[in-house]
């Protein structure tokens, strides 16, 4: 029973019954997702014990499905997260309406994702993108009215990337006559320079789509925002991989030895770069939470993008360690925030504020995210962060780290941002009743934040599959070890040290606080501030959290100012205008249709000898 | 019993006389005529099928052996889509039989008797002047269902239809004269054993007529003004009519001819390019629509353009390809068109902004509009999806990348304008006040239907390509029509 159609078959099928279910017996339908991905995840791990490929054909098409190291990582980053968000939405989106159609959606996603990994060929890839592509896009436009012009924007982002990658399947196919995976990477060299540059140009376009690379992530910030919580982990946490799977494959398996991959090595490591200084910028002056972490989001996958880019094994390993990495922490960020507003109803950071009282679970994992995004040691985001920083520094991409660590510096901007705005500083009225949100959606944020804990002090546990992978993408070794960092000069970070180190700090800190400050605490109210003496009249912001980074948007502003996404709206509406003109060369009169008739034949007659060779 | 092609011409017409007759008498029989008519041939269609798989079946009229008389060809491409046929006319029926209540109904049943019986007629006949006789019972039934309504708008669509359908009746007749006079034949099949002889000036010309004439009715642009109106007033299954069962045989006649009298390289090059224009032309003009079936229309235009890329480009694989996507247009926008049928009849208005919200008050039709929207567009796991890879990639190894590109742009228009009508019937707040009519069982049945089609075909693509390769390798092997539509 360990195969892929079984997987796939009882996540459709999951999928339809939860459908089904919601509209007979709704008790049954949590249970049944919950189960089906239960069971998904158990096959999902047992799979690479199985050998045997899956073959069978379709019309002309031979489909080819099979497990390799590489589509392991991401399958089971799939079935890990996607078992937490369903057991946090069982909970989240309890008494929600059409919930039949939600997770139907959401198992059919799921289920794409897992075909996309374990598709051989790139038929079945493109069959498996397009369901993954529209059962999002269900869900992007799920929740409300104002949803419809976003969902619209990311469906028509995701048609031009996946008609990109259609436009590469076809030239591959004219080309090989093959669409074979494993046939296609075999002989992709066989094939012209230019048709190999614009596959290559292509398929990075198309997967370049749902990674959110810039310019192609203006669709990114408000998708991510309007679809419901659970599905915003999994959006960002998964789905947005399945680009950075494709990039993968495109870099090494097909570009890679090619006369002008050095070329694309190197603007894809700029384009990754800016897609981390850009959106770290636009992050900072986000008000609400969830555009300001698919911004964040935007730019972590930047830096994913520049560490494959640069090919190198230290750097290729630094971006699959933070492939899953920012799974875990992206998908912990938005369930916290989803909490929020379970409780509070919003996810404006200006209204709501002081909650670490009230929601100190939230708390502690929206806190362990964040130290994650930054690259804190102990927790996992440090180990990726370094070895991208030293795979950069060693293959002599010093400009690129400056705007990489400029980017990650300013990310604390942001973090700390979302930190206090939400969870520290005064607690209102509004939320004095809020309550800690319920276990199911308490316990998965907990273990995906104790996870990145583990992953930071071994991170040994991850680069073994990693390592496997690498081995698919083109035998590039690294050497790991369970908890040890190396680097090319010989020395070694061990990370028991410095989490030995930094635990007793905190132990000692901890203590130093409780016997010294405990008594001393003063609960302050809202007026009771550096207003040196003055008393605040009402209509005065005493929230720090409101204009919170006033002077750097003054100061950036100017450069922000010229957005794509303006661009694209105007391009799109001259479009749109000039097609409201072209329409009416249908005039609705009769006498026009028949001189059109007659014009055509004449035209036909008159230049016969141009069209057909043969003068009349 | 023994089946023979003729049914498929004399039943139908042959029920078109009895059915005003028997009006008088019983307007339940009327309704069931047709219905009964359309069960007998689709199963006449599907025992024959197997036959004309082996050996195009070669009916004789009257004695006379080709090429004096006129005779039936009932190839695996005859056999393919006459089966389409039958199956999309008795859907539609299904259809009717609830939702055209409006008097007179006899007149109804029995344009629409004639358009089965002009349709199949053109895609059997093996004689050019007959073919031209079923044309014209086509057109003729055609222009008075756009007509049926008897409104001023419909009255006007339907003349306009007229206007430029007798064109395409005169352009054809010129031809079928010039063909005489060169060839002295009028069976097609010994025409294009004898087309080698003629001179290539009488043949060009003969071709631009033939082109013509059959553009007008295959929607080709710019001779497809008469299409948006027609679709539009027209009753809405027969929006569906028009798209499945009219256009496609006019197409069938075009790309015959196209194969076995001319096969000039040029020919196809324009086909091709006539097609990426009318495919473009088509799905921009579909965008700024106010009216759905409006927008049906142009996107049915838009389908058609594509199909003549396919086509255009010649080949087996592309011919497949076009034959492929003839069949899921077929099936797709009749859908279309019925869950539109129902959805301007519950909202009152023709308005795509009448249309808010109206997933809430009729769930399952919204559904099927939103199913055929979603398979239109070309997304697995809907039929559309195969078709259109499989046009994309013989395009491609056509050498047109120019059209793939062309074509996917398009593809991206149509997703635009469908999503934003589903995106109105579901997340739009409900305004429409029609709660108490319901859509007929009968209704739902039919367009669950054609929705079953859809997702089987687009699980299991590979049962109607193995209907289809035959069907491809008749069109394209002239030798094998000369053959046998010769007796030989």
């Amino acid at each position: 029973m360990i195969s892929i159609p079984v997987l796939l078959l009882l996540i459709f099928a999951a999928g339809l019954l939860a459908f089904i279910a919601h509209h007979t017996i709704p008790v049954l339908r949590d249970a049944i997702v919950i189960i089906a991905i239960t069971i998904a995840g158990y096959i999902v791990w047992q799979l690479p014990g199985q050998t045997s490929n899956v073959n069978f054909s379709i019309g002309m098409f031979a489909i080819n499905w099979g497990v390799t190291e590489y589509s392991q990582l991401f399958g089971l980053l799939i079935a890990v997260l996607s078992f937490f968000a369903l057991i946090y939405s069982s909970a989240f989106m309890a008494n929600k309406e059409r919930l039949g159609y939600f997770y139907m959606n959401f198992m059919f996603s799921i289920g794409a994702m897992f075909g996309i990994v374990y598709s051989q060929d790139l038929i079945s890839l493109f069959f498996f993108w397009e369901i993954m592509t529209w059962s999002s896009f269900m869900l992007t436009i799920y929740c409300c009215e104002e949803a419809q012009s976003v969902g619209l924007k990311y469906f028509i982002f995701s048609a031009i990337g996946a008609y990109s990658i259609l436009t590469a399947i076809v030239i591959i196919y004219s080309g090989l006559g093959s669409l074979q995976l494993a046939n296609i990477f075999a002989n992709f060299g066989t094939m012209s320079i230019a048709a190999k540059l614009a596959v290559v140009i292509l398929l990075i376009t198309g997967f370049g789509v749902k990674s959110a690379m810039m310019p192609l992530h203006v669709w990114a910030p408000d998708a991510y925002k309007m679809s419901p919580a659970p599905y915003t982990a999994i959006f960002s946490g998964a789905l947005s991989k399945m680009g950075i799977f494709g990039i993968g494959l495109v870099l090494f398996k097909l570009a890679a030895g090619q006369g002008f991959y050095p070329y694309v090595q190197e603007i894809l490591a700029w384009i990754g770069a800016l897609t981390a200084l850009f959106s770290t910028f636009y992050a900072i002056f986000q008000t609400d939470a969830k555009k300001l972490l698919a911004y964040s989001s935007i730019g972590q996958l930047g830096y994913i993008i520049t560490g494959l880019a640069i090919g190198t094994p230290l750097s290729i390993t630094a971006a699959l360690f933070l492939t899953i990495m920012h799974g875990i922490f992206k998908s912990m960020l938005f369930l916290s925030v989803g909490a929020v507003y379970y409780r509070t109803g919003t996810t404006n950071m200006n209204e709501v504020s002081g909650l670490i009282r009230k929601m100190p679970y939230t708390f502690f994992t929206a806190l362990f995210g964040i130290i994650t995004v930054a690259g804190i040691p102990p927790l996992g985001g440090f180990a990726g962060k370094w070895m991208l920083y030293e795979s950069l520094i060693q293959s002599n991409h010093y400009f690129l780290v400056i705007v990489i660590f400029f980017a990650s510096t300013a990310a604390f901007l942001y973090l700390y941002r979302f930190i206090f705005s939400m969870f520290l500083g005064q607690e209102e009225k509004e939320t004095e009743n809020v309550k800690e949100a319920p276990l199911r959606m308490i316990v998965p944020m907990l273990i995906l934040a104790v996870s990145t804990l583990v992953f930071g002090v071994f991170p040994g546990l991850l680069l073994k599959p990693i390592s496997g992978a690498m081995g698919y993408l083109g035998n590039f070794q690294h050497a790991w070890e369970t908890s040890v960092l190396f680097n090319n000069w010989g020395s070694e970070i061990d990370l028991n040290t410095i989490v030995t180190s930094i635990g007793g700090v905190f132990i000692i800190a901890w203590i130093l606080i409780t016997v010294k400050g405990y008594r001393k605490n003063r609960y302050v109210t809202t007026k009771d501030i550096h207003t040196s003496g003055e008393v605040p009249t009402g209509n005065e912001n005493l929230t720090y959290a409101i204009d919170f980074y006033k002077p750097f948007e003054r100061a950036l502003g100017s450069v922000l100012k010229p957005s794509v996404d303006k661009l694209y709206n105007y391009t799109g509406k001259l479009l749109e205008d000039s097609f409201e003109h072209l329409r009416y060369v249908y005039t609705g009169n009769g006498q026009t249709y028949a001189m059109y008739v007659m014009g055509f034949l004449l035209i036909l007659f008159l230049f016969s000898e141009l069209i057909f060779g043969v003068a009349l | 019993m023994n089946f023979s092609p003729v049914h498929f011409i004399a039943v139908p017409l042959f029920a078109a006389f009895l059915i005003p007759i028997v009006g008088r008498f019983s307007k339940e029989a009327v309704k069931l005529i047709p219905g009964l008519v359309l069960l007998y041939l689709s199963y006449v269609a599907i025992s024959l099928y197997p036959i004309a798989l082996q050996k195009p079946i070669v009916e004789i009229i009257a004695g006379f052996k080709p090429p004096f008389g006129i005779s039936l060809y009932f190839g695996p491409l005859a056999a393919f889509l006459v089966t389409m046929v039958m199956l999309i006319g008795l859907v539609i029926w299904l259809y009717s039989y609830k939702f055209i209540i409006r008097e007179p109904l006899e007149k109804y049943y029995m344009l629409f008797m004639l358009v089965i019986a002009g349709a199949t007629g053109i895609m059997i006949t093996g004689d050019i002047f007959n073919m031209f006789v079923f044309l014209e019972i086509t057109s003729i039934a055609a222009y008075s269902l756009t007509a049926f309504l008897r409104d001023k708008d419909g009255a006007e669509a339907a003349f306009k239809y007229l206007l430029i359908g007798s064109f395409s009746s005169t352009f054809y007749l010129l031809a079928v004269m010039l063909i005489y006079a060169n060839t002295g034949t009028l069976n097609i099949a010994d025409i294009a054993a004898k087309m080698q002889t003629v001179p290539n000036q009488p043949k060009i010309f003969i071709m631009i007529l033939f082109l013509v004439g059959f553009g007008i009715e295959s929607e080709l642009f710019p001779l497809n003004g008469w299409a948006p109106d027609a679709y539009s007033q027209a009753p809405s299954p027969i929006g569906g009519v028009f798209g499945g069962i009219v256009v496609k045989a006019s197409t069938y006649a075009m790309m015959r001819f196209a194969f076995v009298l001319f096969n000039f390289h040029s020919m196809f090059e324009l086909i091709l390019v006539l097609g990426v224009i009318t495919m473009l032309i088509a799905e921009m003009s579909a965008m700024r629509q106010q009216q759905i079936k409006r927008m049906l229309a142009f996107s049915s235009i838009g389908q058609m353009g594509l199909i003549m890329i396919a086509f255009g480009v010649g080949t087996d694989a592309s011919v497949r390809a076009a034959l492929f996507q003839v069949f899921n247009h077929a099936v797709i926008k009749t859908l279309l068109f019925l869950a539109a049928g129902y959805l301007v009849f519950h909202s009152g208005s023709k308005k795509i902004s009448a249309l808010d919200g109206l997933g809430h008050n009729k769930p399952i039709t919204s559904f099927f509009f939103a199913l055929g929207a979603l398979a239109i567009i070309g997304l697995p796991p809907f039929s559309g999806f195969w078709s259109k890879l499989y046009i994309l990639t013989s395009v491609a190894k056509g050498g047109f990348l120019a059209s793939v590109v062309l074509i996917l742009f398009s593809g991206i228009i149509e997703a635009i304008y469908y999503l934003r009508v589903v995106g109105r019937l579901y997340f739009k707040k409900d305004v429409s006040q029609d709660n108490v009519r319901r859509t007929p069982i009968s209704g739902l049945v039919a367009m669950g239907i054609l929705a079953v089609v859809i997702l089987y075909v687009g699980l299991y693509p590979h049962q109607i390509i193995d209907l289809i390769k035959p069907a491809a390798h008749d069109l394209v092997d002239k030798a094998a029509y000369i053959k046998y539509g010769l007796l030989h």
